[in-house]
């Protein structure tokens, strides 16, 4: 019952944020979400079924491109949100059949050299825009009703991420769930009890680039245009990061990481921009926070922050239990 | 006791949650040949390796004096390595004099025929006889061999043993053997402890063990006498 | 055909810029199983280091030799960070090479900027036929075979190289036999910081160095790597050289704008076909 409440409390917190922000701030209210919908995937990838993914923002891409180009192309804006999720779960389910043979690390660059090959082959197609990119994407409207202004964009970007982390929270508790944990673990141990390891891997794969694949529809849509150098690995590092100091394998971590380490880098670019900072301060000094950040999660807090509070928290009932008179 | 080389006691080892080994107490004096039977899972390997530095004890003492080399169970050789290099890493602790292996080959003259082919496509028998003469390249006043015989033909482990008694003979060398195989073991060794479930739970001379009712019948197919 | 000699050349240079990099990614995992994502960094580390000394005057080779040494230090601390810390898995490990090269980006661009930096290497070029090859190509492949040779002496004859060999091989046999593994791995990575090092030093003059990374020194490297799948070094070796033939091969005769991609699919198939043979018990217990 506390777990409804909170949940509860903090939806009705954040959907009362968009509108007491600043119109400045809604940006960054908006790319957290979005960041935190790619993150949402991601840490069911790797937290359940235990593969590394550093090419996650290239199903991004893909998403966003879907939309942008089946929009500019004259097709309904809600036909291309709505196509970018399955597109890019479809690639994903295409590549994955050979790509998720690989393990461990040899998968982790296999991600990586995909998005290389994505990011050039968008640079040199014509048909993408090339290197200057895709230009003047519409405005998502839906059922006739125009998305305007940037609140709009936050209110659809809430009930993306509402509705990735049900889904989630679905998956994760059925038995299929279950059986993903059990590949997370040891997948001889999983397969011997019947688990078809194969399919499962394939099947969180496509999800987490569904949920990718929307948050770049909704992207294409807010800023109105798409280039290759939107989408960097750098990009997919941050995703990394954000999932491993929110906590892997948990359905809150994602969003918290992201949470965090947005507020963080946004704050340190303030910093950055100060009159006497070069140019590139911003970039380098959020670049030197996502390592530093990562490393120091992977050395000292390797499960995430929310696992790391909730084991505090625990402690915490538990002393406060044995001094209570019985 | 000046001349014990090993002495374990009450040592406790966990791992994690499950406890190994639950208050062992067991020594090795200069020159025996003493032996730790029991079946798997009882903590035999969990003491060896407490013994070998690679497993920290929970609590307890453990004192050694002396060198003590340890011959790992499944012989553990370097298997892209050849039997020269092998048996040259077994001096690491002797610092950079002291890899020479010519004493070696004089002890196990078995394995000049192959010193320069590479572990990994040798016999079980003389990958066990490499484990061993790279043990024997610390100079140890203590050898732990554990597990000999495993998956290893009789014929084998009878030139083993063989070794391993002109060595306790000529060199007093002492010898602390873990074996599944209690006929082996009691025939080779004056003493001996059996490990059950993390506890000692019988000790004494090979043949009173030997001789025990418990023993013969869990371990030795019943009633019937070591050779 | 003299053509041909020419790209030869040039591709054999430019394939052991490959090979040292990748040779660099085996040796620290065959040692600590740990595939190390900041090999880049060390490449790029030492070319702004020697740049940097160039500029003060340092004369030639005092000033590259220093930067490799830089760049093993480099290597050290790297592996410091990700193995030192006792518990830490490969994955783990892996995670934090990753972070700790673009760490190393951040403080490229903060020490020297966003800028493109080269410095000249050996000058003059050779005329063969009518084509001609720059003499640092040259300089590359006649430091790089010495080095490979050292190297494969240094495991095969050395104790310490055994000891390495050793820790690749089987590691509780080394733990058995007092071999410190921790002390291994650190060695491992100095060395290839090193070897990422002399990479950079010796490409640099021909390819400029940006703080972007050299993007196709490093993925040819991770792909002769992969080559050699990450232990065999041998392979590393002959693979690096057959990428930078086949680069400048393909740029010469059909015209390169796709290299890149192509060494990436290459890579790919190669993975999947080397884990198809594979089982996956086999992938566990690694």
């Amino acid at each position: 019952m506390r777990r409804a409440a909170l949940i509860g409390g903090v939806a009705v917190v954040t959907l009362v944020i968009p509108l007491i922000l600043p119109a400045g701030q809604l940006a960054t209210y908006v790319l957290l979400g979005l960041a935190a919908i790619v993150t949402v995937g991601l840490s069911l990838l790797m937290g359940y079924a235990g593969q590394v993914s550093l090419g996650q923002a290239s199903l991004y891409a893909i998403g966003g491109y879907t939309a942008g180009l089946m929009s500019v192309h004259g097709l309904p804006s809600l036909l291309g949100l709505l196509a970018a999720p399955v597109v890019a779960a479809a690639i994903a389910a295409l590549v994955g059949v050979s790509l998720l043979r690989l393990r461990g690390h040899y998968l982790a660059f296999a991600t990586l050299a995909l998005q290389l090959i994505l990011l050039s082959v968008l640079s040199q197609g014509d048909w993408a825009g090339g290197a200057i990119g895709l230009q003047g994407i519409p405005r998502l409207s839906v059922a006739g009703v125009e998305l305007a202004d940037d609140l709009s964009y936050a209110y659809l970007t809430w009930a993306a991420l509402a509705l990735t982390l049900l889904v989630s929270y679905n998956v994760i508790h059925s038995r299929a769930g279950r059986g993903l944990r059990a590949l997370a673990t040891s997948e001889t141990a999983a397969a011997a009890s019947g688990v078809p390891v194969g399919r499962y891997r394939l099947a969180v794969f496509a999800l987490s680039a569904a949920f990718a694949g929307l948050a770049g529809g909704v992207y294409a849509f807010f800023v109105g245009y798409l280039a290759p150098g939107s989408f960097p690995v750098l990009l997919s590092i941050e995703y990394v990061v954000m999932a491993v100091v929110g906590g892997l394998g948990t359905i809150s971590g994602p969003v918290v990481g992201a949470t965090a380490i947005v507020l963080l880098v946004r704050a340190l670019t303030e910093f950055g921009t100060q009159p006497g900072m070069p140019s590139y301060a911003p970039s380098v000094l959020s670049y030197a926070v996502y390592a530093l950040l990562l490393v120091l999660a992977m050395l000292f807090l390797p499960r995430g922050l929310v696992p790391a509070a909730r084991e505090a928290a625990r402690e915490l009932a538990e002393r406060r239990g044995r001094k209570a008179p019985t | 006791m000046a001349d014990q080389l090993i002495v374990v006691d009450d040592l406790v080892v966990r791992y994690g949650t499950a406890t190994a080994l639950d208050g062992v107490s067991l020594t090795v004096g200069a020159g025996e040949l003493v032996t730790l039977i029991g079946p798997n899972g009882a903590g035999k390997s969990t003491l060896v390796n407490t013994l070998s530095g690679i497993v920290a004890p929970a609590a307890g003492t453990i004192t050694v004096r002396g060198r003590l080399a340890h011959v790992p169970e499944g012989r553990e050789v370097f298997p892209d390595l050849t039997v020269d290099d092998n048996l040259r890493l077994g001096g690491w602790r002797n610092g950079r004099r002291g890899r020479d292996t010519s004493r070696i080959y004089e002890i196990l003259p078995g394995l000049v025929r192959v010193r320069k082919q590479r572990a990994g496509l040798l016999s079980g028998g003389q990958q066990q006889m490499v484990a061993v003469g790279r043990a024997l390249m610390a100079r140890p006043d203590v050898l732990m061999i554990d597990e000999l015989s495993l998956g290893l033909a009789p014929i084998v482990v009878t030139e083993l043993v063989a070794h391993l008694r002109e060595l306790n003979a000529e060199h007093g060398l002492a010898v602390l053997l873990i074996e599944q195989n209690a006929r082996l073991a009691l025939g080779l060794c004056s003493r001996a402890y059996v490990l059950e479930a993390g506890r000692v739970v019988l000790e004494g001379p090979a043949d009173e063990v030997a001789a025990s009712p418990r023993v013969a019948a869990a371990y030795l197919g019943g009633g019937v006498s070591a050779p | 055909m003299t053509d041909l000699v020419a790209y030869v050349l040039t591709g054999l240079g430019i394939g052991a810029g490959f090979a040292l990099v990748g040779s660099g990614i085996v040796m620290i995992y065959r040692v600590t199983r740990v595939v190390n994502f900041a090999q880049g960094a060390f490449a790029v580390l030492a070319a702004m280091t020697a740049s940097t000394l160039l500029a003060a005057n340092l004369p030639h080779g005092v000033a590259e030799i220093l930067a490799v040494a830089v760049a093993a230090g480099t290597g050290l601390l790297v592996g410091a960070v990700a193995i030192g810390k006792p518990g830490t898995t490969p994955g783990a490990s892996l995670i934090i090479t990753l972070g700790l090269g673009v760490f190393a980006y951040a403080v490229e661009v903060l020490v020297w900027g966003d800028q493109p930096r080269s410095f000249p290497g050996v000058p003059g070029a050779i005329d063969i036929g009518d084509s001609r090859v720059p003499a640092h190509y040259l300089l590359i492949i006649g430091v790089t075979v010495p080095v490979f040779v050292a190297l494969a002496v240094f495991f095969a004859r050395t104790d310490l190289g055994k000891a390495l060999s050793a820790c690749a091989s089987n590691r509780y046999a080394a733990r058995v036999v007092g071999i410190s593994v921790t002390r291994m791995g650190l060695l491992s990575f100095a060395f290839g910081g090193a070897l990422g090092g002399l990479a950079g030093v010796l490409v640099t003059p021909v390819q400029q160095v940006t703080f972007d990374t050299d993007v196709t020194l490093i993925v040819n490297g991770f792909a002769a790597a992969i080559l050699g799948g990450l232990t065999r070094p041998a392979v590393t070796l002959a693979g690096g050289l057959l990428l930078g033939v086949g680069q400048t091969m393909i740029a010469g005769y059909i015209g390169g704008a796709y290299q890149t991609e192509v060494t990436l699919l290459l890579m790919l198939s190669v993975m999947i076909v080397q884990a198809a043979r594979r089982s996956t018990l086999q992938e566990e217990s690694a």
